[in-house]
């Protein structure tokens, strides 16, 4: 299931693709498509875009061809800031602003539905309507993405990636992980073993690994989650909880097997050939993240920007290096003749099966706070 | 008068050494060069992987040597305006607080006053306080006064807490001041504002500039109190903090040994200046 | 001019004005808001928070949070006299045996301070990292599993506790330096003159007369440590946590502001109690200059 792509061949391809691409063709194409229904005069001159880090296509000197082409279309320019490290230490920098209704110097945010911060960002009115009328691309978005149950008319938000959360292990250092049971009880993975430290991430696993519901967690359901997790850190066999800083670690050998995501593993591959990604025996999670306009920020160009976004070739282009779940549809088939291995990669494409595997997890769960305080007490923070 | 001094038994004033001592000796030196080994290590790797090339996102595994890091060390996006950002934060802060600072020895050293143990206090009393401590209350205050969180706030806390490093380095050198010449220029006729900017200033000057790149160091340097009252404004520290977790560029290293090494030579130049200027004046 | 003369005491006020404003509001005030958000409670639906003098979240902040306290604590402890035994003897030879190129050896002490903190400590991470050197050494003695855990020394105790000491090494030198420098050598000559050797010279003239700089720098050192995250974070895992890393997550990640400001005081009350009970130990030593 895996692929075994040097991220050296990633940019050489993307940088060949987007040669291709920016060819004229292509390039009247969109300017045809999209410049019938924009009107010039509404559009912000900068769009302020905060991202995660390498969570969009580049070539060697930080350059964005999409961001480019974007730019060379609507003659907007995008600034465009990697500063999004972890959901929950992004928002407590923004929340402040936001409450007291101040904007936060950004147009477009994103963030992930595994945690409870997109739900609460719409809840409280923090963040703008998209103006769908400058959104026609809408419908490629992929169907099993367009009612999620905190934003059901897809009024504030559009998924910028999907991802899967499975299991990832070093081949050259272990035999196949292939179960949350055994990553948590194998004594030979003693003490090299990480899992997230985001409720959001670990616990659907770990339900599952269960039997149990992910999509519909109780009190049971919760503690016998807990009680595992709470066995395994006792026994020493987490090395630690992380967010994405797992990577490194991997990618020294210092950690051999761990909860990750499915993108990282990929691209995780040019620092490490051995790592492998799966989903556990029991099923694996899926989650969303989640391109928002913050309150103060311009829901228009940012609209803008998502329509060109939802076209499949320019998707194809930001996939095939970010190589996560596309939640574009038709991208597979733009990047058939360019690039035919990731267009059949299926982490990249899971198929149906892969897709019945994965689950969401409970939003419900997620806002609990006898629940969180009970994980901050497993997590010793 | 000489003669009766060679005449004089005189006591040996050196033990004879022998060669437990000598072993002594030289172990207090071989211990001194560990010591600095372990201090300089670190550093020494920091210096080398600025020059590694590794494949992937990681500068944690040797992988080969290469110019590139250093000539195109702005090519990792958020760098270089980063670094731009540190600098001019710590240009503004070192020099606002180098000139409160300044003011707040002079009137320490040489002025009477009430609430001398106060103001010692309020100025010691940040040095003390754990800077995760200083940079919470600053958050603090800034939320409750609806401040928008960004560059100026940054430029705020740094003034604050260099103020105190200001104002203790410039007191040593004033403490050793020989007031006499500014008493010889006031009897040669210069009022108090000639003999302050004549004779004093230029006598102090050293140790406002020691305080002024002490100042600059520190803001550079600074991430705790930073991070907390950044906003979504990116310093070098915060870049680096950032990158620990996702991707760490060399670049990074490539930025770290430039500053170091710029701040050593302007170190090392004033130690031998200092070193020529007081062997001219013996 | 003539104001001033006409005034002359008023200048001292109006020199000490603008510095003591400026650390008057943005030290004191702050920390006064710091006190009141203490005593708030936080709504945990909305994230807003009400003042309600809440000094329940001090026992429940104590309560909760008393293995990262005394973790804190323990690890500043052992960092600081790590710190003072490594530092010492060094200091001492720079002082007493750098004769003419003592400020320049002084360099080699404070020059690595000049790579950005958080860069240093991420050598740290490749120095100790399970598949480097040091490992590997400490595997080959056999002793790798009473210095680390688990066959290695990353997101160890262990690893936090020597980033701490490297981090806060110059310090401890620093102020050791100072004092050690200002001995008269002729104190040390009189006692050989009166027969002591050098241990007892040593003993008895030069590391009482250096005891302000131990005191120094002990408290240079103990204080900034104890409140430090960064080396819990990068060198080690969750359960090694200090207080100040539940102080910043609290603050940035969680944005519960109330437990944060009380932990942020307990904290500060603890080291200024440790410090009075520090000084009156070793006599009352003046501080500030």
């Amino acid at each position: 299931m895996t692929e075994g792509l040097d991220r050296q061949s990633f940019l050489r391809r993307s940088f060949a693709i987007g040669a291709a691409l920016t060819v004229p063709g292509i390039a009247t194409e969109l300017a045809r498509a999209g410049l019938d229904v924009v009107d010039p005069k509404r559009l912000k001159k900068t769009l302020a875009f905060s991202n995660w880090p390498l969570y969009i296509d580049d070539v060697k000197g930080g350059r964005h061809p999409t961001l480019e082409l974007f730019t060379k279309q609507y003659g907007v320019k995008v600034k465009y800031t990697e500063d999004i490290n972890d959901n929950a230490q992004f928002f407590g920098k923004i929340q402040a602003q936001l409450r007291r209704g101040q904007g936060i110097g950004r147009d477009i945010i994103v963030m992930t539905d595994n945690t409870q911060f997109p739900a609460l960002l719409v809840k409280q009115k923090w963040v703008e309507k998209l103006d769908k009328s400058v959104l026609p691309n809408i419908k490629n978005l992929q169907p099993a993405l367009r009612h999620p149950s905190w934003d059901p008319n897809r009024d504030y938000s559009l998924p910028w990636q999907s991802g899967m959360t499975g299991l990832g292990y070093n081949d050259r250092l272990t035999k196949p992980v292939t179960t949350i049971d055994q990553l948590l009880t194998d004594k030979k993975l003693k003490g090299k073993v990480t899992l997230f430290s985001n409720m959001g991430d670990t616990l659907p696993l770990v339900v599952l690994a269960n039997g149990d519901n992910p999509e519909k967690i109780d009190d049971a359901t919760f503690n016998r989650a807990l009680a595992k997790l709470q066995k395994a850190v006792k026994a020493g066999q987490i090395r630690q909880f992380t967010g994405n800083d797992y990577a490194p670690l991997m990618a020294k050998g210092d950690v051999v097997a761990g909860t990750v995501w499915s993108g990282d593993m990929v691209q995780l591959q040019a620092d490490n050939a051995h790592l492998k990604f799966v989903i556990p025996k029991a099923g694996g999670a899926i989650w969303t993240d989640n391109m928002l306009v913050p309150s103060g920020g311009d829901a228009y160009t940012a609209s803008v920007y998502m329509n060109f976004y939802y076209q499949p070739k320019i998707a194809a282009m930001v996939e095939e290096v970010v190589s996560y779940v596309c939640p574009v549809r038709g991208a597979n088939q733009a990047l058939l003749k360019a690039d035919p291995k990731a267009a059949r990669n299926t982490l990249i494409f899971p198929t149906q099966q892969m897709l019945s595997r994965l689950h969401i997890i409970d939003p419900t769960a997620l806002v609990n706070p006898d629940y969180q305080r009970k994980w901050q007490k497993l997590l010793g923070a | 008068m000489t003669s009766t001094a060679a005449d004089l038994p005189t006591t040996p004033r050196r033990v004879r050494v022998r060669p437990l001592a000598f072993v002594r000796r030289h172990l207090l030196t071989a211990y001194a060069l560990l010591a600095f080994a372990y201090l300089l290590v670190p550093i020494a790797v920091v210096i080398m992987f600025s020059f590694n090339h590794p494949k992937g996102r990681f500068n944690y595994v040797w992988q080969g040597f290469t110019w590139d890091n250093w000539r195109r060390w702005d090519a990792v996006p958020g760098l270089s305006s980063a670094l731009v950002n540190s600098l001019e934060i710590a240009a503004i802060a070192s020099v606002c607080a180098t000139a409160l600072g300044t003011l707040i020895a002079l009137a320490l050293v040489r002025h009477s006053f009430h609430g001398r143990s106060t103001t010692n206090l309020l100025v010691f009393l940040p040095m003390s306080t754990p800077e995760i401590v200083l940079g919470a209350s600053l958050l603090t205050l800034f939320l409750s006064a609806n401040a928008q969180l960004g560059f100026w706030t940054i430029v705020i806390a740094h003034i604050m807490f260099c103020i105190s490093f200001v104002v203790v380095t410039v007191k040593a050198r004033l403490v050793g001041f020989d007031r006499h010449l500014e008493e010889a220029a006031m009897d040669l006729g210069a009022n108090e504002w000639t003999t302050f900017r004549k004779v004093t200033l230029p006598l102090i000057a050293p140790a406002i500039l020691a305080a002024l790149l002490l100042c600059f160091a520190l803001s550079i340097d600074d991430f705790v109190i930073t991070n907390f009252n950044a906003g979504t404004t990116v310093t070098f520290p915060l870049f680096v903090w950032g990158a620990a977790r996702a991707a760490t560029p060399p670049q990074i290293n490539v930025v770290g040994t430039a500053i170091f090494a710029i701040a050593v030579t302007v170190m090392l130049v004033n130690v031998l200046w200092q070193r020529r200027s007081a062997a001219g004046s013996s | 001019m003539s104001f001033l003369h006409r005034h002359r005491g008023l200048v001292p006020y109006l020199l000490l004005a603008p510095g003591l404003a400026w650390l008057a509001l943005f030290f004191v005030v702050p920390l006064g808001f710091l006190g009141h958000q203490s005593l708030e409670e936080q709504n945990p639906v909305d994230f807003s928070y009400t003042f309600t003098w809440a000094w329940h979240n001090y026992s429940d902040a104590i309560s909760t949070y008393h293995p990262q306290l005394i973790r804190s604590f323990e690890y500043a402890g052992i960092a600081t006299v790590v710190a003072l035994l490594i530092s010492y003897p060094l200091v001492y030879w720079i002082a007493f045996r750098g004769g003419r190129w003592k400020n320049l050896l002084l360099l080699f002490i404070i020059g690595p301070f000049f790579v950005t903190y958080l860069i240093r400590t991420l050598a740290w991470q490749t120095i100790l990292a399970d598949q480097g050197p040091v490992v590997h050494f400490l595997r080959d003695v056999h002793l790798i599993n009473v210095i680390g855990d688990n066959d290695r020394l990353l997101a160890t105790p262990t690893a936090v506790v020597a980033g701490i000491t490297y981090n806060y090494l110059p310090f401890m030198a620093l102020p050791l330096y100072v004092s050690l420098e200002q001995i008269d050598h002729r104190l040390i000559e009189a006692a050989q003159d009166l027969y002591a050797n050098a241990g007892t010279a040593f003993l008895r003239v030069t590391l009482p007369l250096s005891l302000p700089g131990v005191f120094a720098g002990t408290l240079l050192t103990f204080i900034p440590a104890s409140g430090d995250f960064i080396n819990a974070q990068l060198l080690g895992t969750t359960r090694t946590f200090m207080i100040g890393n539940v102080i910043q997550s609290r603050f940035l990640e969680l944005t519960d502001y109330p437990v944060a400001a009380t932990l942020s005081f307990i904290l500060m009350a603890i080291i200024l109690l440790m410090v009075l009970v520090y000084s009156r130990v070793l006599g009352t030593e003046r501080l500030t200059g």
